[in-house]
């Protein structure tokens, strides 16, 4: 059984309810079959807050194992550097976090604010938040890029905003089983960030006939005009259903990227940057020569159940 | 007599709250409520396209993102002027009753009954009952409603791609039209919920429940066994036993901006059922006024301003004073000079709801019948995605959106409201050359939150808990019940504490 303590730092709670939702391993389960022992959780544990006082200093002193630290929300360091504008009983909580993380066999970021800084860190950054061991692109949050945690692993980072349900419970359960846990180069999970929100899209006949919508609310490709980032986002979106339903592309919503360390990106979110015709963020890896040879051909053998839209998304 | 002060933190609520009780003996004499965290929201959006507040604001809250969309999307259609369509009203009605149903039942059992199984009550009569329904993740009820609020989202997701966090409500619309297969789906989520709200809740059929109509006729059907042993029967018994119905009066007036927006006439306030500010002590009902909303900032750290500012003037310049008068980044809203309380309860009192409304007549407001309208009112959304799934079935092939043209964002201001699950939700924009100028939000727990104004009149909470007699300054149980009644939701406050205390505990 993996001991857990689960702290919220600026955090819009988003990322505990997306555990609640998960169904499969379900919180619950986790918790009745001995997996997880939770120490401590803002929303679930029925003890009073001061019980998080008492392990905080027990797990500081050494005196109290601490295998998985989970930490939700941006590292807020303002004002002037103090972190007091989110704080635990008037201690900075980016201090508590520190403590904590030193003591810890894993160290996970629930949720991009925790592993980028997130929608907070957006400029102009009012708070001064970081992510635990990145700084939105770059290495270095809270926690130096060499920063290893008490199993030699960085921080791992369960980006999304908020993670999918499914990578929360699936990554606690491997952890707490002893599973290797592969990293990307931003320290995610391959096995949950190893591909794009495109794939498994189901407007993906229309993006491979390059029928490209300009306005919100139809059934083709968002990719070309209206922000859509499923192409060059790493996640499991498409290939794992959010709610075992849909996901937001499915829907008609963009992807905002959200599991990137740069989201939420500048200006529009709802409009795609391009280079004449051509978006300027291309599918990962794809050159830019072959892409436009590609999406022209592909133009002239459109179909015309894709041309009239017949296709139901 | 000596005057000690208690910091007194809480967890089970979303985000970081912290209370300063000043005490006599036992007996709560001062109040101050503060939250621990700012995130400088309102400042984030400023200089962004006119939309993205429909990306950023339902991050403001993880619990109840649709609700910030869904007043996003109306801010812009009133600085548009954009007509709406049934299809996209009633989809949207329907997704953010479905997380409200979520937050409700959520509060009710995974936030508020844990409070139950606290040793001081071990001895009473109820409390192995209340152990098998209610303990954290274990309990009989705990996992029914766990189950429960997973599948209510699944609405959500079938919309909006996902719960939480999505931005499928546009000005003009939605993203996608509802077709006979999301419907056929949305029908059996709503019939399951049902069986659970009737099953483990209630006891009882809906039509019974919401039949109930006078304080007299409740406390009878209570006494029958299947409503007794029921969550809400359970709930009751245990908390008027501990004295819940006398505790937790506040400020007597009940501000809602209208519970949904009728789907044939779109229109702010909402008007199904009506918005009003309802008065405990005449029983009166007045119209509500969006007009007579103004902030303070006397008692909060950002630079100061005399009296209260309207929304569409409100100015949020962090100006930190420690070891002030000042005690917290949130600021005080208030309706004319009135200090008033949002929530469900306000929802059903403006609302009519007859038996609620008999109920407060009898008792005041309080503790108990608080968190009883909450889930009282779960019975009268469920009613109402029924109606709304019925009436959506006839509007299929209707168009979900209606493009705005290319500038309809360039300039101008908006506002809109909504009832989240915590009561009424307020966003108000001004956009300057296709850009944010201003953006300011009001969330229900800001009115129940809000500290001391420039007249120096207390806040709900505060006035809640002034007056209070504790069992235990140690371990102030109290506290904890009054508070988690009104379901508090401080990450979209702002704040810190730098105060020295005498005695700080945790409830």
């Amino acid at each position: 059984m993996a001991t857990l303590l689960w702290l919220q730092t600026g955090a819009c709670g988003g990322d505990t309810m997306s555990l609640l939702t998960a169904d499969s391993p379900s919180i619950e389960t986790l918790v009745r079959n001995g997996t997880l022992d939770i120490l401590w959780h803002p929303s679930l544990t029925e003890a009073p807050s001061g019980r998080l006082g008492a392990l905080i200093a027990e797990i500081e002193a050494g005196t109290r194992p601490l295998d998985i630290l989970c930490i939700e929300g941006s590292l807020i360091t303002g004002p002037l550097g103090t972190g007091m504008f989110d704080s635990y009983r008037g201690r900075p909580k980016i201090q508590i976090a520190e403590a904590l993380a030193r003591r810890a066999r894993h160290v996970v970021a629930v949720g991009t604010c925790a592993a980028f800084g997130g929608v907070p860190a957006a400029p102009p950054n009012p708070t001064d938040c970081t992510g635990l061991q990145f700084d939105r692109e770059t290495p270095g949050g809270l926690l130096p890029p060499d920063w290893r945690s008490g199993a030699g692993l960085p921080v791992i980072n369960l980006a999304g905003c908020p993670t999918h349900p499914a990578t929360i419970t699936h990554s606690l359960t491997m952890i707490a089983q002893g599973q290797p846990l592969e990293l990307d180069g931003l320290n995610r999970p391959q096995t949950f960030y190893g591909s794009t929100v495109h794939q498994g899209c189901t407007r993906n006949e229309y993006h491979e006939y390059n029928l490209e919508e300009i306005q919100l609310g139809g059934r083709g490709c968002l990719f070309f005009n209206l922000g859509c980032q499923g192409p060059n986002t790493l996640a499991n979106c498409n290939t794992e259903l959010w709610n075992g339903r849909s996901s937001k592309p499915r829907a008609g919503v963009p992807c905002f990227g959200c599991t990137a360390p740069g989201f939420p990106k500048g200006g529009d979110l709802f409009r795609t940057e391009k280079i004449g015709a051509v978006p300027v963020a291309l599918p990962l890896g794809v050159s830019r020569a072959h892409y436009i040879a590609y999406k022209n051909l592909a133009q002239a053998a459109m179909p015309l159940r894709i041309r009239n839209r017949d296709m139901e998304p | 007599m000596a005057r000690t002060t208690l910091n007194i933190d809480l967890n089970r609520v979303e985000g970081d709250l912290e209370l300063q009780v000043d005490l006599e003996g036992n007996r709560i004499v001062d109040a101050r409520c503060v939250g621990t965290l700012f995130r400088g929201f309102e400042q984030l959006l400023i200089g962004r396209a006119p939309k993205d507040g429909l990306v950023i604001t339902p991050r403001v809250c993880g619990i109840c993102g649709t609700a910030h969309l869904y007043t996003a999307a109306l801010a812009l259609e009133r600085l548009a002027r954009l007509p709406v369509t049934p299809h996209a009203t009633l989809v949207r009605n329907l997704c953010l009753m479905a997380e409200n149903v979520q937050s409700d039942l959520r509060q009710s059992f995974l936030f508020f009954t844990p409070d139950f199984v606290h040793p001081r009550y071990a001895g009473l009569p109820l409390f192995a009952d209340i152990e098998t329904a209610f303990a954290p993740l274990k309990g009989r009820v705990v996992r029914a409603t766990l189950a429960a609020s997973r599948k209510i989202v699944e609405l959500v997701a079938i919309f909006g791609g996902q719960w939480p966090h999505s931005s499928y409500m546009l000005p003009g619309g939605i993203t996608r039209s509802a077709t006979a297969r999301e419907l056929i789906d949305c029908q059996d989520i709503v019939d399951q919920l049902l069986r659970y709200y009737e099953d483990e809740v209630i006891g009882d059929s809906l039509d019974n429940w919401l039949a109930l109509n006078d304080a007299d006729a409740f406390f009878s059907w209570l006494d029958a066994a299947p409503h007794a042993a029921s969550a809400i029967g359970l709930l009751t018994r245990f908390a008027r036993r501990i004295g819940l119905q006398k505790t937790g009066i506040g400020a007597r007036h009940f501000l809602s901006a209208g519970a949904w927006h009728d789907p044939q006439h779109a229109q702010v306030p909402a008007s199904l059922p009506g918005a009003g500010i309802y008065h405990a002590d005449s029983g009166q009902l007045d119209p509500f006024d969006p007009a007579l909303i103004n902030e303070h900032v006397r008692h909060a750290w950002y630079r100061p301003y005399s009296g209260g500012l309207h929304p569409f003037a409100g100015e949020t310049v962090p100006d930190y004073q420690p070891d002030t008068d000042r005690y917290t980044w949130a600021k005080a809203p208030r309706y004319g000079e009135l200090v008033v309380e949002a929530g469900p309860l306000a929802e059903l009192l403006t609302g009519g709801d007859t038996l609620i409304r008999a109920l407060l007549a009898s008792e005041g407001p309080n503790t108990w019948l608080r968190q009883f309208a909450r889930l009282r009112r779960t019975g009268h959304t469920l009613h109402r995605m029924k109606q709304h799934l019925t009436e959506l079935a006839g509007q299929l092939g209707t168009p979900h959106y209606l493009p705005p043209p290319a500038d309809a964002f360039d300039n101008g201001e908006g506002y809109g409201f909504v009832q989240a699950a915590r009561g009424s939700l307020g966003h108000w924009i001004q956009v300057e050359n296709g850009r944010i100028s201003r953006y300011q939000i009001v969330t229900p727990t800001a009115w129940n939150a809000s500290p001391k104004d420039s007249a120096g009149r207390h806040g709900h909470w505060e006035q809640s808990l002034i007056g209070l007699e504790l069992a235990d300054p140690s371990d102030p149980i109290e506290i904890g019940h009054i508070v988690r009644a009104h379901d508090p939701c401080l990450v979209c406050t702002v704040h810190f504490v730098g105060r020295r205390e005498k005695h700080r505990y945790g409830v």
